[in-house]
C-alpha cells in the first residue's frame, strides 16, 4: 500500500518535471522499431486465387464513420482497405511492430508520441500517405459534420493535441497518461486530399469509394447481393516484413446471406470458400456431408488465445439475500456446469475461472467452484437456511424462502436456466426466471434493479477492473459495477493495475484481485470457447499455425491463400466423384492453449 | 332449474347438430382429463404404501428419508425418487407398492438418461419425444393444454361478464353515460394490444393471475358492443313497455326481462372469443412474454420447434401445431353449431 502510493507520487512528479519535447527537437528522440519477429502469415504464400465468404447483411454506408458505419461490413473495411493502425500489436508475440509507421517514442509522459512514417506508404491513387492525413482523421473525428457522437465523444476523451511535425514525422498527445499509449492514442489516416469535412458529409461519402492506404479496393458491389475487393498488384506495402505472406487473395467476394444456416448450405454447395462454425450442435452433428466425407473440404477446431471478457452470472449485493456470503457459495457449488456442457451443449466448451479469464491477469492458481452440493448445503446451513419448507425449498428461522429472481434478455439462455433452475429446486433452493425484453434486461442490470442476472460483456486484452469492481461505482448506478462491490483494499490493487508503471506488481495485484473476487463469489463465470471451429475447402491453404494466437474474427488476419493448382485438382476429384485424402486432425493447438486449459481442467477435478 | 322453452329447444337443436355435439363432447372430456393431469404425467407417485401407511404424494413434497432413501451425496432431504422406489420395492418383493401415473415424467424435468444431447426422437420412454432440455413432450403438451383452455375460458368468462355489464348499462341508462363510456371504449380499444402487454410484462412478473388480470382490461371491450346494441333495441320494444307499464322494477326489467332476451350474442360469440383467447396466449409465449419459463406451454413447444438449431427435429413441431389445430379446430365447429342452434331465422316465417 505505502510502496504503491511513494511509486505514484514520484510519477506525478516525474510528470510535473519532464517538458514535453518541443515541435522542432527531433534529435534528443529516441526511436524505437522491432523488425526482429517472425512475419505474421507465411511469406510461402501463393498470391492469386478469388476468396469466397459472406456477410449478414449489406452494408448502409462504406463510411468508416458517421450514421451506420459501425456495421458487421466496417471490420472488412478496415482490415483490408481503410483503418491500418501507426503500429500494431503483433498477433502471435503481442510486441508492438511497425504497421503504417516505421519508428515510433514513446515520451517519459507515456501520453506523448512520435511516430516516423513509412515514405513508401502511397494511397491508392498514388499520391503519398503523410502525416496531414492524421492530422485530418482527428479533425474529421472532431467535426459535427460527420454526425457522429461517439467519435466526437472520443476524440475529445482521447486527444490532446496530433500535430504533422514533417511531412513525415507525427506527433500525438494523449489526453491522459497511460502504461500502454500506443494502444490509447493510436489514429488513422484519412485522405486528406480526397475527404472535406463540409455539412451533408454522411450523404457525401455514403456510397464513395476513396482512395485507401491497405492492398485491397471495393471495385464492385451490387446492392443486397454482394461486394467486392480487388488486391493492388504493385501495393507499395507487400514486401514489407510483416505483411509477407498476408492479403494473399487476388479478389475477396463477399456474399450478402442473411442466415447462417443457409451460409452453411452455400459452403456445402462450394459457394464458400471458408464457413465458420458458429454452434456446438453443428460442430457435432452437421459436419459430414459429401465434401467432407470424400476430403474435398476440411474442419479444423484451432484453440486461440483471446479475453472472454465477462460471461457469467452476477448477483445483486444490494438484495439481502445476497448479502450473506455463504448463500452466495453455495449457489457457486449448485451450478453444475460439467451437466449442462455435456448434456446441452455436447462438452463443447470451458469453464470460465477467473474474471479476466484469457488475458495474464487470470489468476493461474484459481480452481473453479466445482458442483459439489455437500458443501453447497454447509454453506446454507451457515446462511442459517436448515429445514425445508412445505413446498420442499428451504426457509430460515424467520420463515425466508431461499428464493430469487434471475432475469435475462435472451431467450436463448432458457434452455440452459431451466436445467440450472431443476437443480437449484432439488437442493432447495428456488430460483424464478424472469424473461425480459434485451434493453430492459441490459439496463435494469445497469440500474441494479435484479437479483439475479447474466452479466456478458466483451474485453480487450487489458481487463477494466475499476470499472466492474471499483468502488466509487457503488454509491451510483448506471455504470459496470452491476453488483455494487468495493472495498478499499481490493479499489487499491485496483490502483496498482491502473497507475503503476512495474509490470510484474501489476500482475502480482491483478492476481490477488482475481482470488478476491472469487471468493467473495457474487460472480459465477459461464463457459469460454477460446477456439474457432471452421470449414474450409481444400484449395484454401494456411501457415502451419492456421491463424495467429490472437486472433477473434475471420476478417483479423488475411493470412489463408488460395492454391490455383489444388483448385484444379478438387475440381477434377469431385467431376470424376474421386475422394482426396481425409484430414483426421480436427483439434489444432499451436499456441497450448487447449493443453493448458485442460491440464487445468484436470487439476481443478483432482482438488 | 326451470328452462324456457325456447332455450330447451335451442338445447335440443345443439344435439342434433352432431359435428358440433361430438366435438364438444371431445372438447369436454379432454378438458375434464387435462384437470386431472398431475395423475397422468408426474414423476411424484399416485399413492405410495409404506411400512403400511398410505402416502398421496402427487401435492405434497416428502424426501427421501420418508421412504428410507438416500441420492449419490448421501442426502435424504431431497424429494424422493418414486420410479427409484418403485423399483425398490418390486425387487425387495415385500408388502410396500408404489403407485406411478402413466406417463412417470412431469413436465419440468429434465430426463438425461440418453448418450445423445436433447431433443431426443419419440421411442418407449418418452411417447412424443423430448424437447431441447430433454422435457417430456407429452407431459408439457398435456400441461400446456391445462392451462390453454382454463387461461382462455377464465378470460374470456370475466371478460364477458364485465362487458355484459357495462354494455348493459350503457343500453339501458343511455344519455352522458353512454356518449362518455362509448368515447372511452373507442380510445382504449386504439390502444395496440399486444405491445402493451410486453409493455407491462417488464413491470409486472407475468404469472397466470396478472397475465389474466392484464388482458382482462382489452377482453371486455368486444362485448360491450354486442350487449349495449341488444339492450338498446330490447327496451324498446313492446314486451319491455308493457312490463314496465306494469310497474315492474327497473332490476326486474333488467335481469328478468332484458338481458335474457340478450344472451343469444353472448352464447355464440363465446367460443369464437376462446379460439381468439388460447391463440393470444400461445403468441404471447411464443414471444416469450407469456408465462414464465419453465411453465409448460404450446407457444413456448413452437419456439423451439421453429428454432433454426431443431429444423430436423420433427417431433418438436408435429406435437404442439397438431394439438393447436385440432383444438382450435374443435372449439370452431362447437361454436358453428351453437350460432346454428340459436340462429332466430330457424323460427321466422317471413311470406
Amino acid at each position: 500500500m505505502i510502496t504503491s502510493s511513494i511509486t505514484l507520487c514520484g510519477l506525478l512528479l516525474a510528470t510535473a518535471l519532464t517538458l514535453p519535447a518541443s515541435a522542432q527537437d527531433l534529435s534528443t528522440i529516441e526511436w524505437q522499431t522491432n523488425y526482429d519477429d517472425p512475419p505474421i502469415g507465411d511469406p510461402a504464400a501463393l498470391k492469386g486465387g478469388i476468396f469466397h465468404t459472406f456477410m449478414a447483411a449489406y452494408p448502409l454506408t462504406l463510411r468508416l464513420v458517421g450514421p451506420n458505419s459501425n456495421d458487421g461490413f466496417s471490420s472488412w473495411k478496415r482490415a483490408v482497405t481503410m483503418d491500418f493502425g501507426l503500429v500494431a500489436r503483433h498477433p502471435t508475440t503481442d510486441n508492438y511492430v511497425p504497421w503504417m509507421a516505421t519508428h515510433w517514442s514513446v515520451q517519459d509522459d507515456k501520453r506523448t508520441l512520435y511516430f516516423k512514417l513509412d515514405p513508401d506508404a502511397l494511397w491508392s491513387d498514388g499520391k503519398p500517405v503523410t502525416a496531414a492525413d492524421y492530422v485530418h482523421t482527428l479533425h474529421m473525428m472532431q467535426s459535427e459534420a460527420i454526425v457522429d457522437p461517439f467519435y466526437n465523444n472520443y476524440a475529445e476523451e482521447h486527444y490532446e493535441d496530433v500535430v504533422a511535425i514533417e511531412p513525415y514525422v507525427l506527433k500525438i498527445v494523449g489526453k491522459f497518461e497511460s502504461w500502454r499509449p500506443l494502444d490509447m492514442f493510436g489514429l488513422w489516416a484519412t485522405p486528406a486530399h480526397a475527404v472535406t469535412l463540409e455539412e451533408g458529409f454522411p450523404e457525401r461519402y455514403n456510397t464513395t469509394v476513396l482512395p485507401v492506404q491497405g492492398p485491397y479496393v471495393l471495385s464492385e458491389k451490387e446492392a443486397g447481393q454482394y461486394v467486392v475487393f480487388t488486391r493492388l498488384e504493385d501495393w507499395w506495402g507487400k514486401d514489407k516484413h510483416y505483411w509477407r505472406g498476408m492479403y494473399n487473395p487476388d479478389r475477396i467476394h463477399i456474399r450478402v446471406i442473411d442466415d447462417s444456416d443457409r451460409a452453411l448450405d452455400f459452403f456445402k454447395k462450394g459457394k464458400l470458400s471458408l464457413y465458420r462454425v458458429n454452434t456446438a450442435k453443428k460442430w457435432a452433428e452437421e459436419m459430414e456431408f459429401e465434401a467432407t466425407e470424400n476430403g474435398w473440404a476440411h474442419r479444423k477446431r484451432l484453440f486461440v488465445d483471446y479475453p472472454s471478457g465477462v460471461y457469467g452470472f452476477a448477483m445483486n449485493l444490494e438484495r439481502t439475500i445476497f448479502q450473506n456470503k455463504d448463500f452466495r457459495k453455495a449457489i457457486q457449488y449448485l451450478f453444475n456446469f460439467d451437466e449442462i456442457n455435456e448434456k446441452l451443449m455436447y462438452n463443447a466448451y470451458y469453464r470460465a475461472v477467473s474474471a479476466f479469464t484469457g488475458t495474464e491477469y487470470q489468476n493461474p492458481e484459481l480452481k473453479p467452484y466445482g458442483f459439489d452440493p455437500r458443501k453447497a448445503r454447509q454453506h446454507l446451513r451457515k446462511a442459517g437456511y436448515a429445514k425445508r419448507g412445505e413446498d420442499g425449498i428451504l426457509v430460515d428461522t424467520e420463515g425466508n424462502r431461499a428464493a430469487f429472481t434471475f432475469s435475462y434478455g435472451s431467450k436463448g439462455l432458457e434452455r440452459h436456466m431451466t436445467v440450472v433452475k431443476q437443480v437449484f429446486k432439488r437442493f432447495g433452493v428456488d430460483m424464478d426466471l424472469r424473461l425480459l425484453e434485451p434493453g430492459t434486461a441490459f439496463r435494469n442490470g445497469m440500474e441494479r434493479e435484479y437479483e439475479m442476472t447474466l452479466m456478458g460483456r466483451t474485453a480487450g486484452r487489458f481487463p477494466g477492473p475499476h470499472q466492474y469492481y471499483g468502488s466509487v461505482f457503488k454509491e451510483t448506478k448506471n455504470n459496470n459495477n452491476v453488483w455494487a462491490y468495493g472495498t478499499a483494499y481490493t479499489d487499491s490493487l485496483i490502483d496498482v493495475y491502473r497507475f503503476n508503471m512495474d509490470k510484474n506488481k501489476r500482475l502480482q495485484a491483478m492476481h490477488e484481485l482475481d482470488a478476491i473476487l472469487q471468493d467473495e463469489a457474487f460472480y459465477v463465470p459461464f463457459w469460454q470457447a477460446p477456439f474457432m471451429r471452421f470449414l474450409y475447402w481444400d484449395y484454401v491453404s494456411f501457415p502451419s499455425f492456421y491463424f495467429p494466437k490472437r486472433i477473434q474474427q475471420m476478417t483479423d488476419w488475411q493470412v489463408f491463400w488460395i492454391d490455383e493448382d489444388k483448385r484444379r485438382a478438387l475440381a477434377d476429384a469431385m467431376a470424376d466423384g474421386r475422394a482426396l485424402g481425409r484430414n483426421a486432425v480436427i483439434d489444432v493447438d499451436p499456441y497450448e492453449v487447449k493443453d493448458r486449459l485442460e491440464a487445468a481442467m484436470k487439476a481443478a477435478g483432482d482438488g | 332449474m326451470r328452462i324456457d322453452p325456447i332455450t330447451r329447444k335451442r338445447l335440443r337443436r345443439f344435439r342434433r347438430l352432431k359435428r358440433g355435439y361430438y366435438s364438444f363432447l371431445i372438447l369436454a372430456g379432454f378438458t375434464a382429463l387435462s384437470l386431472f393431469s398431475n395423475y397422468i404425467a408426474n414423476r411424484r407417485a399416485i399413492v405410495v404404501s409404506y411400512q403400511d401407511s398410505l402416502y398421496f404424494p402427487t401435492f405434497r413434497f416428502h424426501d427421501m428419508a420418508t421412504f428410507g432413501q438416500q441420492d449419490e451425496y448421501g442426502f435424504d432431504d431431497v424429494e424422493a425418487d418414486y420410479t427409484a422406489l418403485q423399483q425398490t420395492f418390486r425387487q425387495d418383493g415385500g408388502r410396500n407398492w408404489v403407485l406411478m401415473p402413466l406417463v412417470p415424467f412431469d413436465p419440468y424435468e429434465p430426463d438425461f438418461e440418453y448418450d445423445h444431447p436433447p431433443p431426443n426422437p419419440p421411442d418407449r420412454r418418452h411417447w412424443f419425444g423430448t424437447d431441447s432440455q430433454g422435457r417430456d413432450v407429452f407431459a408439457r403438451l398435456l400441461y400446456g393444454f391445462r392451462i390453454s383452455i382454463l387461461f382462455a375460458v377464465s378470460l374470456v368468462v370475466v371478460g364477458e361478464v364485465i362487458g355484459t355489464i357495462v354494455g348493459s348499462m350503457q343500453g339501458f341508462l343511455g344519455g352522458r353515460f353512454d356518449i362518455f363510456s362509448q368515447r372511452f371504449i373507442e380510445i382504449w380499444s386504439t390502444l395496440p394490444f399486444l405491445y402493451v402487454v410486453i409493455l407491462l410484462a417488464t413491470f409486472f412478473k407475468p404469472s397466470f393471475l396478472s397475465l389474466l388480470a392484464i388482458m382482462t382490461l382489452f377482453e371486455w371491450i368486444r362485448m360491450t358492443y354486442y350487449m349495449r346494441t341488444e339492450i338498446y333495441r330490447e327496451k324498446t320494444k313492446e314486451y319491455c313497455l308493457a312490463a314496465r307499464s306494469f310497474g315492474a322494477s327497473r332490476r326486474r326489467l333488467i335481469f328478468r326481462h332484458l338481458l335474457p332476451n340478450c344472451m343469444t350474442p353472448l352464447v355464440t360469440i363465446t367460443p369464437f372469443a376462446i379460439v381468439g383467447a388460447i391463440s393470444v396466449l400461445t403468441a404471447l409465449d411464443y414471444l416469450g412474454y407469456g408465462l414464465p419459463a419453465p411453465t409448460p406451454s404450446w407457444g413456448e413447444m413452437i419456439d423451439q420447434a421453429m428454432d433454426s438449431s431443431n429444423r430436423d427435429k420433427i417431433w418438436l413441431s408435429v406435437a404442439p401445431f397438431t394439438a393447436i389445430s385440432v383444438t382450435l379446430l374443435l372449439v370452431t365447429l362447437i361454436g358453428e353449431a351453437i350460432r346454428e342452434a340459436f340462429d332466430p331465422k330457424q323460427y321466422a316465417h317471413y311470406t
